[in-house]
């Protein structure tokens, strides 16, 4: 079957109160994954209140009107299935991976941790330790994400997305219960959220289900948009980092695109020219021919907001950053005027269709292709649509979206220099 | 941002509704699709799985022998040897060779893993006599090319250097591995060290390269999108004239547990938690109990609702995650539990680890939890057969430690069998006492030297020395 014809595969519902369910069925092994992706991220937080889509997404594990914490793990895995959750600038997504004999079990658990959240002081109190142990995991005992979360509240100066999803310090330590009600009730509402299934499931018993459980969960406020566009950067900016390490990192932000521009699928096929690979073009000019750098990569975050191309780079002890930055601007500034060739955007293309078959190759891969198409995307359909799309990216449209995003006026570069004498 | 780090480990993986499964029960078991093994006159295997589901075609070439066999002193001969095999081979110098692969949208990879070196990749199906010609140069015809040599070991230094700026519990296993097993093979970092990196030469290379490898060595399994005599055909025109290897592969000893316990603390200045891990030595691949072994780990360490990540997270807050794992090879591998926490509550977390240690090896598993352990392991071992890629690492796996297919195939079957007594059993012998184990932290010396004192005799060095031993 080609990847289109895919398409006629997935089935879809909206139920009465607003939520969206999407059924990909796939009988190759008995197992049924379920991707629940709620509306919400970092985007949709304020002062104060910085990384609370991420502590919720931490909450929704620890107990409800009708069930203590620990529970909902107590119960999906004697029944067979793991969970875990992840939450981006954009959206919560909560997932299951279970055998299909669990489905309904799944699907009351999912639903009554939307509508009956618990909120105990104590278990509030123990989960923040949790959440700032990840920090401390993820960011402050790691020089490459420390710098990133300082890019990042650079390079956006009025857009949220300036805000690190795992929250500030400070926030981490300081919310209220009453500041985890109202986003509760503001955000964790049926029309808020795109339920995926996917796997050995049949749509009809799917939908069934769905609207016994999520059916009586009545729908929410409607979501409040962001407001914010973040006004055009006109000039660099620049920031310099000190910690204790061995290696001097450099990145460099770009304001990119969202996800639904229609530039997207070029900007892509430009990130696998510039670093997908040992053939890429900054790859094989800074790392292996002029050595300035240990590895270098790209991307971008595809959100519902024009959000930041990044690239980063790794450099050997005792590098020089001003050298590499002046080789890597070089490098971008060969692309902003002579695009890429023939040859490097064949490539691209035949990456990215491997990319997509690989993709659809497991149910946890579909649900997440899926509903990433469904809800930052705006149509599920796209994602049948997208290889086709890519195919038919032509060399011009990679030079343009190469001059839109790089451009040296618009870019952030953060630099982190291991402090003298001060090796870990 | 995750909730929990994915604790599905090699091994902790699982079918069906293990409530309603009985013994015997085939639904309960992943079935391993049909196969063809050969053997070609040189010795080399060949494993063939046809899938013809999707437009791909991947493949998995064992090697055996790897990080066991690297130099004393020289650790990491053997993945730098890995990674030249792509670094040009054949006709191609390194560029034409990655232009070759990427171009066709394919990945080819070659890593070093304890016992052996693994060569794996995928291309789409109307490439699969190029991604048999690219192995076979890969395999057979690297050219070594002296520049690239040295071009890739200075990177895996820096690289070293990096994770202990980035991800400094990465490193764990290599400084735990290195107090634990001491002079036997599996105390090496696969990667090798700073230290150990800088040492190698490309003579070593070209020395393993000419000693160590050989059809006989090797097992080639090729699943996905083709036609299986087609298939054979060619293997047999582009591996045919591989030789056997010079000699034959040196046994391995048997590892011997650690009495009493031995503190590393690896000094990170100004680190905001401590990283540590806990272990002694476990038991082998091919161990007889494994379906109570896993039943067990799943219990103790190996899910999000563990006995460990509750006692550590659940329910006090310590740490965002802690979990254990059986790392199993030819001969008993590692048992280890790791976690991290606060800088001040070093000790407080490490005592409660080794706590909830002892409190398994005292008490075992109640009856709902070992029930539980059993449905989960069915529930998400099938999770871990979707792909042909899979199936090509599964199969592989399976023939570097001799096992057969109903390892896979009726693990379900074995996992319904097993009662309380079997699963107390295991955790009796395959479970260090709390009293004996290698400890190492990672952490801020100066604010925990005091607290660790009391677990055990200390030894300190510094994250930036080159080596994973003081």
């Amino acid at each position: 079957m080609s990847f289109a014809a895919a398409a006629s595969q997935v089935s879809t519902r909206t139920l009465s109160n607003g939520m969206q369910v999407i059924v990909w069925p796939d009988h190759n092994i008995p197992s049924v994954v379920l991707y629940n992706w709620v509306h919400v991220g970092s985007r949709n937080e304020g002062s104060g209140t910085t990384g609370l889509a991420h502590f919720f997404e931490h909450m929704m594990f620890n107990g409800t009107a009708r069930r203590a914490q620990g529970e909902f793990d107590r119960l999906l895995e004697a029944s067979g299935g793991s969970n875990n959750a992840f939450t981006s600038q954009d959206v919560t997504v909560y997932q299951d991976w279970f055998p299909r004999s669990s489905l309904e079990l799944v699907l009351e658990l999912e639903s009554d941790r939307l509508a009956n959240l618990a909120f105990v002081p104590a278990v509030v109190e123990k989960e923040r330790e949790v959440v700032y142990s990840e920090r401390r995991l993820r960011v402050e005992d790691s020089n490459p994400a420390f710098l990133e979360e300082q890019v990042q509240a650079s390079a956006f100066v009025a857009h949220p997305y300036r805000i690190p999803t795992i929250g500030w310090p400070a926030d981490i330590k300081s919310w209220t219960l009453t500041d985890l009600q109202n986003f509760y009730h503001t955000w964790y509402a049926p029309n808020n959220c795109t339920l995926v299934l996917v796997g050995d499931v049949e749509p009809e018993q799917a939908f069934a289900l769905a609207e016994k459980y999520y059916g009586p969960i009545g729908r929410g406020p409607a979501a409040q948009p962001v407001r914010t566009t973040e006004p055009e950067q006109q000039g660099e900016r620049r920031l310099t980092v000190e910690r204790n390490g061995q290696n001097p990192l450099l990145m460099l932000a770009y304001h990119a695109v969202s996800a639904d521009d229609a530039r997207a699928p070029a900007l892509n096929l430009l990130q696998t020219i510039l670093t997908g690979g040992d053939a890429s073009r900054l790859h094989r000019s800074l790392v292996e021919e002029k050595k300035l750098a240990v590895e270098v990569g790209s991307g971008w975050s595809e959100g519902f907001d024009p959000n930041l191309y990044l690239i980063s780079a790794t450099l050997p002890e005792g590098g020089s950053v001003a050298q590499f930055e002046t080789a890597l601007t070089g490098e971008l500034a060969k692309v902003v005027k002579d695009g890429v060739t023939a040859a490097e955007l064949a490539r691209a293309k035949n990456q990215q269709a491997v990319q997509f078959w690989r993709g659809v190759s497991t149910l946890d891969g579909k649900a997440r292709l899926i509903g990433e198409f469904a809800v930052l995307h705006g149509n599920y359909r796209k994602l049948f649509a997208a290889p086709a799309a890519y195919e038919a990216v032509t060399a011009e449209q990679v030079l343009a979206v190469g001059r839109d995003v790089f451009k040296p006026q618009q870019r952030t570069v953060g630099i982190l220099q291991p402090r003298a004498g001060a090796k870990h | 941002m995750t909730r929990g780090m994915l604790m599905l480990a090699a091994g902790l993986l699982a079918t069906l509704p293990a409530m309603a499964a009985t013994p015997g029960d085939a639904h309960v078991n992943v079935v391993v699709p049909a196969h063809q093994n050969l053997v070609l006159p040189n010795g080399l295997k060949l494993i063939l799985m046809p899938r013809p589901d999707l437009p791909l075609v991947a493949f998995n070439l064992v090697l055996r022998g790897g990080a066991r066999l690297d130099p004393e002193g020289r650790e990491g001969t053997a993945a730098l040897t890995a990674d030249l095999l792509t670094y040009g081979a054949g006709s191609r110098d390194a560029y034409e060779w990655a232009d070759t692969v990427e171009g066709a949208g394919g990945n080819l990879d070659a890593g070093a893993q304890g016992e052996a070196i693994l060569v794996r990749g995928q291309f789409l199906a109307r490439d699969g006599n190029l991604m048999l010609q690219l192995l076979a140069d890969a395999v057979l015809r690297p050219h070594f090319a002296a520049d690239d040599f040295e071009k890739l070991r200075d990177r895996r230094i820096e690289e070293l250097k990096a994770i202990k700026d980035s991800s400094p519990e990465a490193l764990l296993g290599n400084y735990g591995r290195a107090l634990l097993f001491g002079t036997h093979a599996y105390a090496r970092a696969v990667g090798g060290s700073e230290a150990s990196l800088a040492r190698i030469t490309h003579d070593d290379v070209s020395h393993l390269y000419a000693s160590e490898f050989g059809a006989d060595r090797a097992t080639l399994v090729i699943a996905g999108d083709f036609v299986p005599a087609q298939m054979q055909e060619t293997v047999a025109a582009a591996f045919g004239g591989w030789r056997r290897a010079p000699q034959a592969l040196p046994p391995l000893a048997e590892p011997q547990r650690i009495k009493g316990r031995r503190v590393l603390l690896v000094d990170a200045p100004g680190a905001a938690q401590s990283y540590f891990w806990l272990g002694n030595v476990g038991v082998p691949r091919r161990y007889p109990q494994r379906a109570a072994l896993q039943i067990s780990n799943t219990a103790f360490g190996g899910r999000f609702g563990s006995m460990l990540n509750q006692e550590l997270r659940i329910k006090a807050g310590l740490t965002y995650s802690a979990s254990s794992v059986f790392t199993r090879g030819t001969v008993p591998g590692d048992f280890a539990i790791s976690s991290f926490t606060q800088t001040d509550n070093t000790a407080k977390a490490i005592e409660l680890a080794l706590a909830t240690l002892a409190h398994l090896r005292h008490d075992g598993l109640d009856g709902a939890t070992l029930a539980s352990a059993r449905a989960y392991l069915l529930g998400q071992y099938p999770l871990a057969f979707e792909t042909s890629a899979h199936w090509a690492a599964a199969l592989g796996d399976l023939d570097l430690y001799d096992l057969p297919d109903s390892y896979i195939g009726e693990f379900g079957t074995a996992l319904t069998e097993i009662d309380a007594a079997a699963v107390s059993a295991v955790i009796a012998s395959a479970y260090p006492d709390a009293d004996n184990l290698a400890i190492v932290i990672i952490g801020d010396a100066a604010k925990v030297r005091a607290a660790v004192a009391k677990l055990g005799p200390v030894t300190e060095m510094p994250l930036s020395a080159a080596d994973f031993r003081p």
